[in-house]
């Protein structure tokens, strides 16, 4: 649950989240704030676009450029909204533009490569069997082609959904927008993913 | 208990339930219908079958020089548009004395040649007024009637100069 804090701008009173307080002091040259948020929001944007374009590189790739379009915009930043929401507005952007452009499938031979030692790792840690090892992998590629077989929008509001656990609104600001499009979008997701995963159970 | 599947507004009511995220006593209604409702009970466990895979999906990592590299990609930044402002200030500075100087050259210029109020109008040249009037015709017929006049003398002069008998 993210910190609050009033902040009074400008004679008005307004509640803001404790990152968009740091951005303020971001845009006031602060670069220990900017290295906070840098911190706490690394992982949760690396993650969400990594199972967005589902390739480790081009997720890193991006999720710097979204820290940069952040660093860039610290001159005209406006607490209007809260700071996740714009963060994940701009991943959000970046990744459905990247998957229009295709931009994962000009690297795939690159980061094929990056994506294969990378659940070995977590795989390694759990120290389970060699049988073992191969059901889950089968079922995490399962789960990963079934996400990446959905509409780009769909898949963003279900991965903002499940793995942020943001609420219709914040996924509708994001989407930019309404909020039952939000909730149509999820059902049709989650339809199409019960369809395809439910024989797991 | 209206049966949540009749309508995809309600049907939020059964995800909400399959992620635990449904609160107590909405959660007992829901059971309570889950007994005699066996499309609710498969949804439900179809849905939390989706949730679980999904919950093993784990991402990798982030790279240990993803800080260093945005860093540097920041600085990279800061460094080019410190050189840009750079190239900019030293261009006004050299650009800006001759063009400043021509300027105000042609300033006083025209400062210069504007006509003051306070100094005196200049009094007309007649003279030379007289002389831009005259048209070539004018001068031509003026050469013409002074021939004539010379010529009428000429004829005069002899009757005149003539020995009187």
């Amino acid at each position: 649950m993210p910190e609050r804090v009033n902040t009074n701008m400008g004679g008005a009173t307004a509640a803001l989240d404790y990152d968009a307080e740091l951005m303020l002091r971001v845009k006031d040259g602060d670069g220990a704030s900017f290295a906070a948020l840098l911190e706490k929001h690394r992982s949760p944007v690396v993650h969400f676009l990594y199972r967005m374009v589902q390739q480790q590189a081009v997720a890193e790739e991006l999720a710097q450029e979204v820290f940069l379009r952040v660093y860039r915009s610290r001159g005209t930043y406006e607490p209007t909204a809260k700071f996740t929401t714009w963060l994940f507005r701009i991943a959000t952007h970046l990744a459905l533009n990247a998957l229009r452009d295709g931009k994962n499938e000009r690297n795939q031979e690159r980061l094929d490569e990056r994506s294969e030692d990378m659940p070995a790792v977590q795989v390694e840690d759990r120290r389970p069997s060699v049988e073992q090892s191969m059901v889950r992998q089968a079922t995490l590629d399962e789960v990963r082609r079934a996400v990446a077989a959905l509409p780009d929008k769909q898949r963003a509001a279900v991965l903002m959904h499940k793995y942020k656990e943001m609420e219709y609104t914040q996924i509708a600001k994001i989407l930019n927008c309404s909020e039952s499009a939000v909730k149509s979008l999820l059902f049709r997701a989650y339809e199409t993913l019960r369809a395809r995963l439910a024989h797991m159970a | 208990m209206t049966c949540p599947m009749e309508t995809r507004e309600n049907a939020e009511i059964l995800m909400a339930y399959s992620s635990r995220a449904l609160d107590a006593s909405d959660a007992k209604l829901l059971e309570a219908h889950l007994q005699s409702c066996s499309r609710c009970r498969e949804f439900v466990s179809a849905q939390r079958a989706v949730w679980e895979a999904m919950d093993g999906w784990e991402a990798p990592a982030v790279s240990a020089d993803f800080d260093r590299r945005l860093y540097a990609r920041m600085e990279r930044e800061v460094s080019w548009w410190q050189r840009m402002r750079g190239r900019i200030g030293l261009l006004l500075v050299y650009r800006a004395l001759p063009v400043t100087a021509v300027a105000a050259l042609v300033v006083v210029g025209v400062l210069l040649e504007r006509p003051s109020p306070l100094r005196a109008p200049l009094q007309p040249a007649t003279t030379t007024a007289q002389v831009e009037g005259l048209q070539p015709e004018q001068v031509v017929r003026a050469l013409d009637e002074m021939e004539v006049l010379d010529q009428f003398n000429h004829m005069m002069k002899p009757e005149s100069s003539a020995p009187r008998m």
